[in-house]
């Protein structure tokens, strides 16, 4: 039993699971009872509620007893959420481990978000163009933003290969720059009125409301950025440059490129984020994603990606999201003064950073206890 | 009456290993005592269970007949023990006189009084007869320069016994020089040093007392007069070292692998040729700033400003680009394995596979069979001591980690290896060992261009050695008339007496 307990600890992760179940406990417990109404899905999809007769015969809403936190829709909208920003976060540790920083993973969601719905408008109900079909105006809307989201990346990370100036400089003022042309393009107006059947598509729902599309999402660029990570030479090369840029060098790796790559990708990720955000709202603004990279850069640091670079795994940057979001809407459920949000999620993210210096210091002292 | 510093069953254990194991010693006040042992013997933990930096997991330490258990640096200099380290102990970015009153600057009204701080360091300085501006940065100041600061600290602030960790490792014969006469005058005033070193003539000509460790275990300690170094070798490495001449000597030489040919880099090195040939060991010494590091660097494509011609296999190399390096089938291994060298976050296969990495390559994807294979491979020809492959770098012991940065190149099969100072901080035991292993590739027909501080090393191994000064070539010297002066000679610019 010990045996087996160990071996589970020894997984980097495994201390960020612990986390989320004392998370989920704590909330359930906490979180109390709601009412909430009994719908009912009729044939043609559309849901409506359920009545009943009470004693005196008359016709009320039938209602269950629901615990707060753990009721399948909250489940639902909690895992909608955290897709977000685990999307983000997964590109995010690349960087980090990379050894570098990236601010403008939110200013990338707001350009990729607004460009890709300028495409999607015109192909919308009110948009210029006439296709039979909406497949061609989705799919150029979201090469659109993937597209444009990729070019932030690869400008970004040039920027940081050619001119050698510290990326934390170098993103703050991309991120300025991005959501600055966010902003132009839009002249600050929100976009709307897409094609019905991309935000079909993407708030197709399965069970009790849980969105499909942002679920899925993660879990394929938690699968891939793992991959990437952990049976990649590429991934490996990431480790090496964040772990000892000189050494990776004279190694024969080609840094550079590497730093390029990383950027690239975390701006791919803002991209995916911002083209679920898209189908998910329906709409755009060039304030959207305002603050996003602080709980992105949060997500990887509470998941175990050290700012030092050369440490950090994808699922741990996962977990670290579905934490800070565990935490974001537990604010909610127990009844806590929004205001206070902040306030909890930094210490989170300091306490997290903590508890994985402890965990190292542990490891340590467990190697030198099994060695003799 | 009781001992001035004794050590009483002294056991602390790290990941992996047992650093020291029930280590008892007496150490006599106003002498310098040498800590000597293999890399990985202990000596350094010891010296840091002294100095603060660890604590030990039992046994105790008596100063004077008192049990004193430092548990930081600090507290050991409250008790009177510093430490002179070699890695960095100070703020580069500070001036000299600021790095000695860090901990306790002067202030005027919340404001740093510069004079007074400036007068302090001066006080702290004369101690040791250092003759240094207060307000030169630091990071501008030789490393022997540096160290003589690190003394002056620890004198000026009332030490009375000083750890001194490798303190020739990176000094020039002159400062050197300096340093032991500084050490001689520091035990005249009645300070007590602990001296870890690996250099057996420096402990003969410096100390007072030896103790010998091995594998953390307490072997000998001996008045100096009463050993001698052959007896101190083989306490050591528990077995007799035996000299013998590499057998890649007897070999014949194959053809010309590597062709430098006027080979210039503005402020480094000037108008450089040289040849080596399949199956050759040829060697490179100099001084520091010799230009040594910087030749080999270029010739790996390190250094973009290079200019003339290199040629591998009598194909032209493009100059400053490691990828053709590579591909031409060139490998270095650094002068600076943690910097340089290894990935010290990354465990040792990974480290192993870093530069093979393309060739265990499917589809993007890294072969871990191969990979693991490869690393274990070279792991054991090497016969790097680790716990297991998976294991840090970071928690291996200077000669392991040495094996380390050496097996990456061979893992990648370099016809060509360019191997700055090769056993640099590396113990007996291991430094034969890699001498066995160089040897051995040259009998495969590598070649190999060996840089190295060390004259016995490249006397050892080396069929010519190639002498470096301030960037040019000053003379070429066969096996035959290898000899440490005619060497010296070369490298200092001294005019031959003959």
């Amino acid at each position: 039993m010990f045996a087996r307990l160990r071996v589970f600890f020894r997984f980097q992760e495994s201390g960020l699971l612990l986390v989320i179940l004392a998370l989920g406990v704590l909330l359930t417990v906490f979180a109390g009872k709601v009412r909430t109404p009994v719908f009912e899905r009729a044939a043609d999809g559309m849901r409506t509620r359920v009545f009943t007769t009470d004693a005196n015969g008359e016709r009320i809403p039938l209602t269950v007893e629901k615990n707060k936190f753990l009721n399948a829709q909250n489940l639902a909208q909690l895992a909608k959420d955290t897709s977000f920003i685990a999307v983000m976060a997964v590109g995010m540790a690349v960087v980090i481990i990379a050894g570098g920083i990236d601010l403008t993973v939110g200013a990338i969601y707001a350009l990729a978000s607004v460009v890709g719905a300028l495409v999607l408008h015109r192909y919308g109900a009110e948009g210029l163009a006439t296709t039979s079909s909406p497949v061609q105006g989705i799919l150029l809307g979201a090469g659109a933003c993937l597209g444009v989201a990729c070019l932030c990346g690869l400008f970004t990370g040039g920027l940081i290969v050619t001119l050698g100036v510290h990326p934390f400089i170098i993103t703050l003022g991309g991120m300025a720059i991005f959501r600055g042309i966010a902003f132009v393009i839009t002249k600050g107006q929100s976009v709307g009125a897409f094609p019905v059947a991309f935000r079909d598509f993407v708030r197709f729902e399965v069970g009790d409301g849980l969105s499909f599309v942002p679920l899925m999402s993660m879990v394929v660029v938690l699968i891939v950025g793992w991959i990437f990570l952990s049976r990649l030479a590429a991934g490996r090369r990431v480790y090496a440059v964040g772990g000892n840029e000189l050494a990776a060098r004279f190694s024969g790796i080609r840094v550079e490129r590497v730093k390029l790559g990383v950027y690239l990708i975390s701006g791919l990720c803002a991209g995916i984020a911002a083209l679920l955000s898209l189908g998910y709202y329906g709409a755009a603004t060039s304030g959207d994603g305002q603050g996003y990279e602080l709980n992105v850069i949060a997500a990887a640091v509470v998941g175990g990606a050290s700012l030092t670079g050369g440490r950090g795994s994808a699922l741990g940057v996962v977990l670290g999201a579905l934490i800070i979001q565990m935490i974001s809407s537990g604010i909610v459920i127990l009844g806590i003064d929004q205001n206070y949000s902040q306030i909890i999620i930094g210490s989170v993210v300091i306490a997290a950073v903590v508890l994985d210096h402890l965990n190292t210091w542990l490891a340590r002292r467990r190697l030198t206890a099994t060695a003799h | 009456m009781s001992a001035y510093l004794e050590f009483r069953k002294i056991t602390k254990r790290f990941p992996g290993v047992l650093a020291l194991d029930d280590v008892s010693f007496t150490v006599e006040r106003g002498t310098c005592h040498a800590l000597i042992g293999e890399n990985g013997a202990g000596k350094s933990t010891l010296g840091k269970i002294l100095a603060g930096v660890y604590t030990a997991d039992s046994g105790q330490i008596q100063l004077e007949g008192r049990v004193i258990a430092p548990v930081s640096p600090l507290a050991a200099r409250e008790l009177g023990v510093a430490m002179v380290h070699q890695e960095l102990a100070f703020c580069p970015n500070l001036s000299v006189a600021e790095n000695l009153c860090l901990g306790d600057l002067p202030r005027r009204a919340g404001f740093v009084d510069r004079a007074a701080l400036r007068a302090r360091a001066r006080t702290m300085l004369a101690t040791v007869g250092a003759d240094l501006d207060p307000d030169t940065l630091i990071g501008t100041l030789s490393t022997g320069r540096e160290q003589l600061v690190q003394i002056a600290a620890a004198v000026g602030t009332g030490a009375q016994i000083i750890v001194m960790d490798e303190p020739t490792s990176s000094l020039s014969a002159g400062e050197t020089a300096e340093l032991f006469r500084l050490i001689r005058t520091l035990k005249a005033r009645g300070l007590t040093l602990i001296y870890v070193s690996h250099r057996m003539e420096e402990l003969f000509a410096l100390c007072d007392h030896i103790t010998v460790l091995r594998d953390g275990r307490h072997i000998a300690t001996e008045p100096i007069p009463a050993t001698q170094p052959t007896r101190v070798v083989s306490q050591m490495i528990g077995r007799e070292l035996r000299a013998h001449a590499p057998a890649h000597l007897a070999r014949e030489l194959g053809p010309v692998r590597l062709e430098v040919k006027n080979l210039s880099s503005a402020g480094a090195f000037n108008e450089i040729n040289l040849n080596v040939r399949a199956g050759e060991i040829v060697g490179v010494a100099g001084i520091v700033g010799a230009g040594r590091s910087e030749l080999v660097q270029a010739i790996f494509g390190l250094d973009p400003a290079v200019s003339g011609h290199i040629l591998v296999d009598d194909q032209t190399l493009p100059l400053g680009s490691i990828e053709h390096a590579l591909t031409a089938g060139l490998g270095l291994v650094p002068e600076d394995r943690k910097r340089q060298g290894l990935i010290l976050g990354l465990n040792c296969r990974e480290n192993t596979a870093l530069a093979a990495l393309p060739l265990l390559t499917r589809l993007g994807f890294v072969r871990r069979k191969a990979e693991s294979a490869l690393a274990s491979k070279y792991a054991q020809r090497l016969r790097v001591k680790t716990p297991s492959l998976e294991t840090l770098t970071a928690g291996l012991s200077g000669g392991n980690q040495q094996k380390i940065a050496l097996a990456k190149w061979l893992a990648r099969d370099c016809d060509v290896l360019l191997i700055d100072e090769p056993t640099r901080g590396v113990d007996v035991g291991a430094k034969a060992e890699i001498y066995q292993l160089l040897d051995e590739l040259a009998c495969e027909g590598k070649a190999l261009l060996v840089v190295s501080s060390e004259l016995p090393e490249l006397i050892g191994l080396c069929r010519r050695i190639i002498v470096l000064r301030a960037g040019h070539i000053a003379g070429e010297v066969a096996r035959a008339a290898f000899s440490e002066a005619t060497l010296m000679q070369l490298m200092a610019g001294v005019p031959d007496a003959a």
